[in-house]
């Protein structure tokens, strides 16, 4: 069951149009303006960072900043408050340039992995447990105070949306103007073939829902709350 | 899209497609679906013929829809917000069949749904899912939600199946970042959503997200705007900004268009997929006040299309083309031609004869030249359906010849003096 009806319906529709059939890559989708990218182009790191919390905060997202010898205090005073049972880690070389290796092997609940080798079944439940989960992203987009994040092996796409409370890591570096900056570069890595993904995420608060007489629920499907951590000196 | 190991279908219609999702559905022996809201499987009416399979169990995930699917599948009204018509208490209604024993809080009753859902989802084996976007040169599908039930959709099911409009295509993901921006901002009001993916098939490693996954693009008549005026309606992104703008929507609700697409949108898109003897009326249903145009996000100008449609509806169904169309081309080069109308004012009087009433007249006009047309044919029976054509008078006594004398006698009393 493939497309075997493609042609037929490509030149069906071309017919239609009463225009021949073409390719994009002959004439290629000119943009009328750049403000994707250069909108908070000109701004510092420093202004970024007050326009990502700001707007962060605007999305329900509790915004923390931790120095690196500081994030295991950070999440463990984030576990106390959550009174989390169960704790769900990625299997990613971040928890390691973060300094969390040591945090991990001691903290109480005993953290379960994200697990490269298991299975779906298995992940998804460990995923579906959790009562907190922590994320390693690549980027913080300032405007909007959207995470984005690519699904890896080690960091599968059930990790972001079924456990019951989530925080993020992103270094300080990593915000970048707007929703644009991070795509960019998603693009150029997918191209350049250096990115193996099948799912990019781009996430912006907790999950929420205006649905019943627009009242603004915060948590219905995926986390309900979110908690971004700034990694200051990375 | 193939590349990537998904498979692609084209479907004209919408039974090309519905078909080709239930056989996938057999052939994979698929017992529970999940679904993410989705306008287009409404509009291909794809929930009941799955539910026609045997032992099939299918759940709408999007807060709005699950509650539309338990309220006996009710109709949408608004393309953001379906379930706009219902207040808490009419939802809590719906929930307390399901075992809901809470109050009205829309949060608890989120948390309810959350809970409920979330056993479904676990258990899912196909999942089926819409399409914002899908990005032509990484054959990624790009969805955007706020809850995060598409997500969910597409990472726990091993089949995942796509349906898409075929007018759903963008180049590369960044004008896929591009659109989802000013798709957040015109639908809610949000600088992004909550949760924007781009995603396609598992890729080796991957333990979560679809092993097996399906694009079904969709024709059913989008195909009838190409190569006409109403081309640029398929640039539509499905905000639903022209909806919250228009003082029509406003008052008769999404329900009042019969479609699935309310609103202005809807008024220019229905008659275009389905036609005008179904749809004809949508395009009347405007005050033409231009607030849609202006509104909308992607320039279409939609209440311009809306006076095309009558226009184009007017010429169609309305016109007729073939007699009446003769009969005015005869009397135009009748009364073009004075030879020819010379000769119609001989014979007109004569010519009515048949037309005029054989009843005698009750009350006599001052202009009366042997009775009243009362039944004419052809294209003045609309006429004298109602009321009396006054029959033309006799040659000898009509207005030329009246004048004639009238100069000749003048005339001859100026040459008395």
């Amino acid at each position: 069951m493939t497309s075997d009806n493609r042609e037929e319906f490509l030149n069906f529709i071309a017919a239609k149009a009463e225009r021949p059939r073409h390719q994009l890559t002959d004439h290629p989708f000119v943009p009328l303006n750049d403000l994707p990218e250069t909108t908070l182009a000109d701004k510092t790191p420093a202004e970024l960072f007050a326009l990502a919390k700001e707007n962060s905060e605007a999305e329900h997202v509790t915004f923390k900043t931790a120095a690196t010898a500081d994030l295991p205090s950070v999440l463990d005073q984030m576990i106390t408050d959550k009174t989390a049972q169960s704790l769900l880690l990625p299997t990613d070389e971040r928890i390691a340039a973060y300094g969390l290796t040591d945090w991990a092997a001691q903290v109480a609940p005993r953290p379960t992995y994200w697990d490269p080798a298991g299975s779906r079944t298995e992940n998804i439940q460990r995923a579906q447990d959790a009562d907190l989960a922590i994320g390693c992203v690549e980027f913080l987009c300032a405007e909007s105070g959207t995470i984005t994040v690519a699904t890896t092996p080690g960091q599968g796409r059930s990790f972001h949306f079924l456990p019951k409370h989530y925080v993020a890591l992103v270094p300080q570096s990593r915000i970048v103007p707007r929703s644009r900056q991070a795509m960019d570069w998603y693009d150029t890595e997918l191209k350049a073939g250096r990115l193996h993904t099948s799912n990019i995420n781009f996430i912006t608060g907790p999950s929420n829902s205006g649905d019943i007489e627009m009242v603004l629920v915060v948590g219905v499907h995926g986390p309900i709350d979110m908690t971004y951590v700034v990694l200051t000196d990375k | 899209m193939e590349k990537r190991g998904g498979h692609v279908y084209f479907a004209k219609k919408d039974t090309d497609a519905v078909n080709y999702i239930t056989n996938l559905a057999k052939e994979k022996h698929v017992q529970r679906v999940v679904k993410s809201k989705s306008m287009v499987t409404t509009e291909i009416d794809l929930d009941k013929q799955l539910l026609k399979l045997p032992g099939m169990k299918l759940m709408e995930t999007d807060l709005a829809e699950f509650i539309l699917q338990s309220d006996n599948w009710d109709e949408p009204t608004h393309i953001v917000f379906p379930t706009l018509h219902k207040n808490r208490d009419q939802i809590r209604g719906v929930f307390e069949k399901l075992g809901y024993t809470g109050d009205n809080d829309p949060t608890r009753m989120a948390r309810f749904a959350r809970e409920y859902l979330r056993g479904y989802f676990l258990q899912a084996d196909m999942g089926i899912t819409g399409c914002n976007f899908a990005i032509a040169d990484s054959g990624l599908i790009n969805l955007v939600t706020n809850e995060g039930n598409a997500d969910l959709t597409m990472a726990i099911p091993k089949t995942q199946v796509v349906v898409m409009g075929m007018e759903r295509l963008v180049p590369s993901l960044k004008e896929a970042e591009v659109l989802d921006n000013m798709l957040s901002r015109s639908a809610v009001g949000q600088k992004l959503t909550s949760y924007c993916s781009f995603s396609g098939e598992q890729v080796a490693g991957e333990s979560d997200g679809p092993e097996d996954l399906h694009v079904v693009i969709l024709d059913n008549g989008r195909s009838n705007a190409l190569g006409t005026p109403f081309e640029s309606v398929l640039q539509c992104i499905r905000c639903g900004a022209c909806l919250n703008v228009c003082p029509i929507y406003r008052h008769i609700g999404g329900h009042g268009y019969g479609s699935i697409y309310p609103g202005p949108i809807g008024a220019v898109l229905s008659p275009v997929l389905d036609g005008y003897e179904k749809f004809g009326d949508l395009p009347f249903a405007s005050s033409l006040c231009g607030a849609c145009t202006e509104t909308c996000p992607v320039k279409i100008p939609l209440h311009r299309l809306l006076i095309k449609h009558r226009e184009v509806m007017m010429d169609k169904l309305k016109t007729d083309k073939a007699f009446n169309k003769a009969i005015m081309k005869g009397i135009g080069m009748g009364t073009a031609h004075s030879d020819l109308f010379q000769m119609a004012l001989q014979f007109d009087h004569s010519a009515t004869l048949p037309f005029v009433s054989k009843k005698p007249t009750t009350v006599d006009n001052l202009y009366n030249h042997q009775g009243h047309i009362t039944h004419a044919p052809s294209m003045a029976k609309g006429w004298t359906d109602v009321r009396d054509a006054p029959r033309p008078p006799k040659h000898t006594e009509n207005f030329r010849r009246w004048f004639k004398d009238h100069e000749a006698q003048k005339g001859a009393s100026n040459d008395d003096q």
